[in-house]
Order: structure tokens, then C-alpha cells, then sequence
């Protein structure tokens, strides 16, 4: 496979990913907040503020008034900003135009189907009362992307390339929805008698994740702060959770690169010690100082996706 | 029988001038097209309208689509697609089969001619203006045998009917010629809209040109070479033509690449992949001469691979098509088509020329002069469509001038017959009924060495416009599934 095809690929799986995870954001967060159990969950402000910081804009000076329709255009269908859902499904597809080639023509259609959902998708009704409708069939959509990636493609490089970056991705996605709804869980905290531990905002983090279900099936509780980190960092049978993404990016790195010689320099070393380090570690380590935890986990997904475009995409 | 109720053709009119391909002059229906045309009358109009839509989404999905550019958002358009199939019957088809394939050869050995000893021009068959004032005719091919001797591995010929019934040629494309991933769309978009209608045919595969195309270009892979890498070069994403490049691509199962991919090293040719450089072998190449190699030709070429050019003069790498092919297609080498077919092949054309009548020639420049109504007058050494006169529309004054003009330097003109294309019934958008457009034909005709292949089927352009003799997709022309009849 050429170098640079792969890093398209790799990318394509990523903003695949990534669009899903803003996706449910959006959608988990506006609408549980309808009805949520204390003032400042419900409050319009810090709703929209918490999804500004998923997808990295933090900085909007605390005085300002957000405009509620502002936001939503913003994050889900402005061609102008970034972070948008419309541009990542776009990035998506020209990643895909590139190794047209290389992926399956079902694959292909598919994400040209969900380009052009995204793309056609009038702005005025998404504002007015289609929320739900869009993301939902954006989660949807991205859904039926992972399984054309499965079931469609030979498992190959071209396959490892791709869950890589899809794995990659959610490890990141998932550990900013952890990120910034633990400091959502801080502000709320004293609002009404609302705890830390079992904050309400634990609850949206789980349906962020889409996990929560499964969660109330492990633990038979209702989440609190250690039993849902512990769900969606270290369970490795959680779908979503940190651990699994990790597993799949070893078990992905393996097809690339198969060799089993002790090779400090190569990126599946350095998986395999990213990995090895979380699979055995207590939640209550972790908890003592979740921020830096966070922050590790970021550098350390940096780190692995800066060594493949030194071994693989480096042209 | 033919008066059976149909409706989606009750407003079909024919002009008698025009050949229709599927009506015989009395207005009786063609044998090949009977059932057809009654299992196309057992839907309603309305039935046809959602078929038309659905075909359109289904190009729409598998994102075969060009772009169109405007201030602010680039749109993307579909292809007009047309739900009627054109049918070529048997005996029709071999004769197009057989003559693309001896028009491929011929060129073939005439481009080999012209680069090595010239003996069609030291003879005199043909002038040896036609190389020395050609813009496509490269130097720095001279003397440079093509690996497996051949110049033009894919060749795509431009044929019409006439209203007397029979096949012209109009053109060779031989340089990177299009279409092909079109021929293929169509039978996808046609087999999804009415699978029903293939069960009464015995119908050719155009699915079969990839592996084909493969099995060829590894015919003429470099020496030395044993099991050779193939690689398509495209100029990127952005060029209307990618979705070709990438559906041959996958079609066969090589990489595609672009000039950035690709390296020189010693004079061979390296792609760069994730386990490092692997050497390419055939490089099927849609990027044109002036752009594939920056430091033999255009400088500036930011689209080609430095090298590669004395790459492929050490004979290590093949280019499919070889560069400097593109002499063989200009205009005034078409009019020598009969006697280059003759020169080396010593054969008859099997597949007819628009006559050429050289002015210069006493005999052949009285019957310009007595049918000028009935031709078209070309300046030989004008390009561009510059100087053309068409007879029939000219005034009577205008008639005078034309002929003074011929008279006075009979060597600067040429004239042809006006050609006539065939019609079509093709459904119209506007009007929710059938009518009559021209259509042509694209063969495409793949060369090996000591094989060869022409694709069972072809590109059917369709001039959207009524009474436009313009097929070319850039002028709002539309395309019609093409189906050639087993015997």
C-alpha cells in the first residue's frame, strides 16, 4: 500500500469516528438536559459551553451569551468551522476518494450516501427540529460504516490501517467526553444538592458513550464517579472503553507489522507499553488525580499516532 | 404486430432524413429491437420517470460523478444517463471488432515507422509534413524501441453511422483516451433500473476489460522482468477523469498512484509504500506527455515523476501508452488512414474513412468545385475548427468566395462528405417522451504483444440537444448502455 494512500485511510477512519462521537455528543447532552434533576444541568449556558469544549474550543469568555442556535450550527453543519460534523463526514469522503481503489465499492457507497445525508441536510429544519434526526442518523450511519470496514474489506493492512485510526480516534473521543464532563461534574457540584460521586452528569456521560445500558447490567447500581470511569477506562469488554481501543490498536498494529522481535524504535512496541501499563491498574490510581491521567492518556495517543507516520506515512 | 399499444413511444417521431437505429425506413421496428421495444411499451410513462430517477441515484451512490465549479461550493453532477440500451447486432459487431483492431495495428506499426527508419515517407505514401509540423511528434522518442513493441496499448476509436446504413470512423484517440468506466456504470445503472429486460438477450460482459487490460500491459512488461508490478498513474482527485482512474485501478488490483508516489533511483522506477520502496515495472499512465517527466519535458510539471523518462529510454519501465503516440492521432494523419492500413497491413480497410478529397489533385478538386453544397471544406494546416466552411449552409455568395479561394491555392484545402449520425430514440426530461438524438460510438481496443482485445461494447454518446451533432460529455451530452448480441 502507498505510504501516503495509508495516511488517508488512517485519517479517513478517524473523522469516520470522530463525527459519530460529536454526534451523540450533541444529542445526549441537549436532551438530557431538558429534563435534568438540578438547575445548572439544565441551564442552557453551561450545556452548550460543555459541548464547545468537547470539540476544543474551551475558550469563550465566560461572559458571553451563547445563542443556542448559534452553537448547534456551529458544531453540527457550518462548512466554516472546523470542528463541524458536516466537515469531518467531508474529510471523510475525500480521504475514501483517494483509496477509492483499495476499499470496497459497498464501503464507498456508503460513505458517499452518508456525505451526502450530511450534506443535504437543510439547516433550517436541523435548527427548528431536527436535532435529534441528524445525529441520531449520523450515529447511525457512521454505525453502518464500521460494519461495511468489517464485513466488506479484506482484513488486510488496508483494514488494520483503518481501525487503527478508528480505535485511535474513539481512545481520543472518549477520554474528551470523560474530560469534559468530569469538569462538567465539578461545576454542578453544590447545585442543589448534587454530589460529585453520583453526579447526574455521570449518567450523561455514559449515554455519551453509549454505554450506559451495559453499565447498569455490570454494576447493577446507578453510575457514580469510580464505578463509571472504571466502566469506560478499564473494562476491557466495554466496547467503548479505553482498554478496548487500546486492544484493537495492538491487535491492528500486528497485522502491519507481525514481526515479534524486540524493537524499541517500532510503534507496536510502543503500543504494547501503552497497553500493558492501563491493563493493569487500579481505578482508584487513576482516580486520585484524573487530570493528569488525562493528560497522559492524550500524550500517549499523540505519541502513538505521531511514531506510524514516522514508520508507515513518512513520503 | 408493430402497432401494438405503446405508450412511452405513442409521441416518438421519426424524420425520414435521419437513419434511425432502431426503426427500418418504412417505420417498421428492427428485429434486434422488437422485444425490446415491446417490453420497454409495457411501462407507463409515469413507471419510466421513477426508473430515470432511480437510475440517476444509483450514479448519484457510487459517487460517479464530475464536478461542476461555482463562486462558492463545488457541486457535483451526474453523467446524463440514458434507460435505453443501444443494440449492435452480431454481424454488425464483427465488423467493427475486426476493423478497430486493424486500424489499432496499422497505427501500431506506422508509430514504429516514424520513429525509426520512416520508410512510409521516404516512399512517399504519406508527406513528411505530417511528422515535421505535428506538435505531438516527440524527438526524444526517435530510435527508442517500446518494451513488447508497442506504442498504443489502448485505443479508443470514435465511430458514427451515416444515414447510408454504414460505420465511419471520425477519430483515433490514442493518447489517454476516456470512457471506458462509463461503459461498465451504464450496464451497472441499466441492470439495476430493469434487470427484467436482460433475460430476452444474450448479451455481452463488459465487466471482463480490467482483467484483460492487466493481461495485455504484462505482455509488453519491461525485460528482464519477471512477474511485473503495475501501477496506474493519475494526475489526483481533482481530475474529472479520477473515477476512471480509480475503478481501473481496483479493477485490476494495482496500486494507483500518483507522480508523487513514485521515484527514480538508477533509472528505475520506485513507489513508495508502507514497507518502503518497491520497484514498478508498467506504469498505465493517464497523465499527458508534456507532464509525465519534469526534467525531459514541461519543467513545471508538478503532476509527473523526475526520471522517469530516461527510465523508460533504458527500457526499464513501460509506459502504457508509449509518449509521443499522440502524432498518430492528429487530423491529417486520419485522412492517410486507407493507405497506412494498406502500407503495412496490405489490406483494405475494414472499417470506413470519411473520404478526404485533396484539392491539390486535378481530378479530386473539380468534384470539390461541382459538389461544394454537399462537403466540408477544411484548411489542411488550420487547427482548432479555424477556416471550416460547411457547404450546405453556405450562401450562394458565399459558395463563390469558397471556391475562388480553393482555386487560387487548392494545395491549403481539403474537403470531406457531410457526415450524417445516426438517431437514437432517447428519453427526454423536458418533454417525458421518447426522441430522436445522434448518437456515436467508442470502441476500445487494447493491444499486447501478438494478442489483442477489443471490449465487447462501448461508450454510446448521445447528443442531448435536438438536431446537435455534439456527443462530447463537455457540451451536454448523455451516454447509452450498449449491448452487443452473441451470434
Amino acid at each position: 500500500m502507498l505510504a501516503r494512500v495509508a495516511n488517508n485511510l488512517f485519517w479517513m477512519g478517524r473523522y469516520i469516528e470522530r463525527s459519530e462521537h460529536i454526534a451523540r455528543y450533541l444529542n445526549v447532552n441537549y436532551f438530557s438536559s431538558l429534563d435534568a434533576p438540578n438547575a445548572k444541568s439544565q441551564d442552557r449556558q453551561f450545556v452548550l459551553r460543555s459541548m464547545l469544549f468537547l470539540v476544543g474550543e474551551p475558550d469563550v469568555d465566560e461572559n458571553v451569551i451563547l445563542k443556542e442556535q448559534e452553537v448547534l450550527f456551529k458544531i453540527g453543519l457550518d462548512t466554516e468551522s472546523p470542528f463541524s460534523i458536516i466537515n469531518n463526514v467531508k474529510y471523510a469522503r475525500e480521504n475514501a476518494n483517494s483509496a477509492r481503489d483499495l476499499i470496497s465499492t459497498e464501503l464507498y457507497e456508503s460513505i458517499n450516501k452518508f456525505y451526502h445525508f450530511v450534506l443535504n441536510y437543510p439547516s433550517d429544519i436541523f435548527l427548528k427540529n431536527g436535532l435529534h434526526d441528524f445525529t441520531s442518523n449520523v450515529a447511525e450511519m457512521t454505525a453502518i460504516l464500521r460494519g461495511k470496514i468489517r464485513g466488506t474489506l479484506l482484513h488486510d493492512s488496508v483494514y488494520a490501517i483503518i481501525m487503527m485510526g478508528v480505535n485511535i480516534e474513539r481512545a481520543n473521543q472518549i477520554i474528551r467526553i470523560i474530560n469534559t464532563k468530569y469538569n462538567d461534574a465539578l461545576k454542578a457540584q453544590g447545585s442543589y444538592g448534587d454530589k460529585f460521586g453520583n453526579s447526574f452528569e455521570w449518567t450523561t456521560l455514559l449515554k455519551c458513550a453509549e454505554s450506559y445500558d451495559m453499565m447498569r447490567r455490570f454494576y447493577k447500581k446507578t453510575p457514580t464517579s469510580i464505578s463509571t470511569l472504571e466502566f469506560l477506562i478499564l473494562n476491557p469488554n466495554c466496547p467503548r472503553s479505553i482498554m478496548n481501543s487500546l486492544n484493537q490498536v495492538y491487535k491492528n498494529i500486528k497485522i502491519l507489522d507481525p514481526s515479534m522481535a524486540y524493537n524499541k524504535k517500532s510503534t507496536a512496541f510502543l503500543i504494547g507499553k501503552v497497553r500493558a501499563e492501563y491493563q493493569y491498574k487500579y481505578i482508584e490510581e487513576i482516580e486520585e488525580n484524573i487530570q493528569i491521567f488525562i493528560e497522559d492518556i492524550l500524550n500517549s495517543l499523540n505519541e502513538i499516532s505521531l511514531k506510524m507516520e514516522k514508520e508507515f506515512f513518512n513520503y | 404486430m408493430d402497432n401494438i399499444e405503446n405508450q412511452i413511444f405513442s409521441s416518438y417521431e421519426r424524420n425520414p432524413i435521419l437513419y434511425d437505429e432502431i426503426y427500418k425506413k418504412k417505420g417498421q421496428i428492427k428485429k434486434v429491437y422488437k422485444k425490446l421495444f415491446e417490453l420497454y411499451g409495457k411501462h407507463s410513462i409515469q413507471d419510466y420517470v421513477n426508473l430515470n430517477a432511480k437510475a440517476k441515484s444509483s450514479f448519484f451512490n457510487q459517487g460517479i460523478t464530475f464536478q461542476v465549479y461555482n463562486d462558492k461550493d463545488t457541486q457535483e453532477k451526474i453523467f446524463p444517463f440514458d434507460l435505453f440500451p443501444r443494440i449492435i447486432a452480431p454481424d454488425e459487431w464483427e465488423i467493427i471488432e475486426k476493423g478497430a483492431i486493424q486500424r489499432s495495428k496499422a497505427l501500431n506499426l506506422f508509430l514504429w515507422d516514424i520513429y525509426h527508419d520512416k520508410n512510409i515517407i521516404r516512399e512517399g505514401i504519406v508527406p513528411m509534413e505530417l511528422i515535421s509540423t505535428s506538435e505531438n511528434y516527440l524527438d526524444q522518442m526517435v530510435g527508442i524501441d517500446p518494451p513488447g513493441g508497442i506504442y498504443n496499448h489502448i485505443s479508443g476509436t470514435d465511430i458514427i453511422k451515416h444515414n447510408d446504413g454504414k460505420y465511419y470512423v471520425l477519430e483515433d484517440n490514442i493518447r489517454c483516451p476516456s470512457g471506458v468506466s462509463y461503459v461498465i456504470c451504464n450496464r451497472t445503472a441499466l441492470k439495476r433500473a430493469l434487470f427484467g429486460v436482460f433475460n430476452h438477450y444474450k448479451t455481452y460482459s463488459v465487466t471482463n476489460y480490467a482483467e484483460n487490460l492487466l493481461d495485455l500491459l504484462e505482455t509488453t512488461k519491461p525485460k528482464g522482468v519477471d512477474v511485473p508490478v503495475s501501477v496506474v498513474i493519475t494526475p489526483g482527485m481533482f481530475n474529472s477523469a479520477f473515477y476512471e482512474h480509480s475503478y481501473l485501478a481496483k479493477t485490476m488490483g494495482v496500486e494507483l498512484v500518483e507522480g508523487r508516489d513514485l521515484f527514480v533511483e538508477n533509472d528505475f522506477v520506485y513507489m513508495k509504500t508502507i514497507k518502503g520502496p518497491i520497484k514498478v515495472d508498467i506504469i498505465y499512465r493517464r497523465i499527458d506527455d508534456q507532464f509525465i517527466d519534469p526534467l525531459e519535458f514541461k519543467p513545471d510539471s508538478t503532476l509527473g515523476v523526475p526520471g522517469l523518462f530516461a527510465a523508460y529510454k533504458k527500457g526499464n519501465v513501460t509506459l502504457a501508452n508509449a509518449p509521443g503516440t499522440g502524432v498518430a492521432d492528429d487530423k491529417a494523419v486520419y485522412t492517410y488512414m486507407p493507405q497506412i492500413i494498406k502500407y503495412y497491413l496490405n489490406e483494405e480497410p475494414i472499417l470506413n474513412n470519411v473520404h478526404t478529397y485533396h484539392c491539390s489533385r486535378p481530378d479530386e478538386l473539380k468534384y470539390v468545385l461541382e459538389h461544394i453544397h454537399e462537403l466540408v471544406i477544411k484548411p489542411v494546416d488550420e487547427a482548432g475548427g479555424y477556416g471550416i466552411s460547411i457547404g450546405n449552409r453556405l450562401t450562394k455568395a458565399e459558395i463563390e468566395t469558397v471556391k475562388k479561394q480553393i482555386t487560387e491555392s487548392p494545395r491549403k484545402y481539403v474537403a470531406q462528405p457531410i457526415m450524417s449520425l445516426s438517431v437514437h430514440p432517447t428519453y427526454i426530461d423536458e418533454s417525458e417522451s421518447f426522441e430522436q438524438r445522434h448518437v456515436d460510438l467508442r470502441t476500445f481496443t487494447i493491444l499486447g504483444k501478438d494478442k489483442e482485445f477489443v471490449l465487447k461494447g462501448g461508450l454510446t454518446r448521445v447528443a442531448l440537444q435536438k438536431g446537435n451533432l455534439i456527443v462530447n460529455s463537455s457540451q451536454g451530452g448523455g451516454s447509452k448502455d450498449t449491448w452487443v448480441l452473441k451470434g
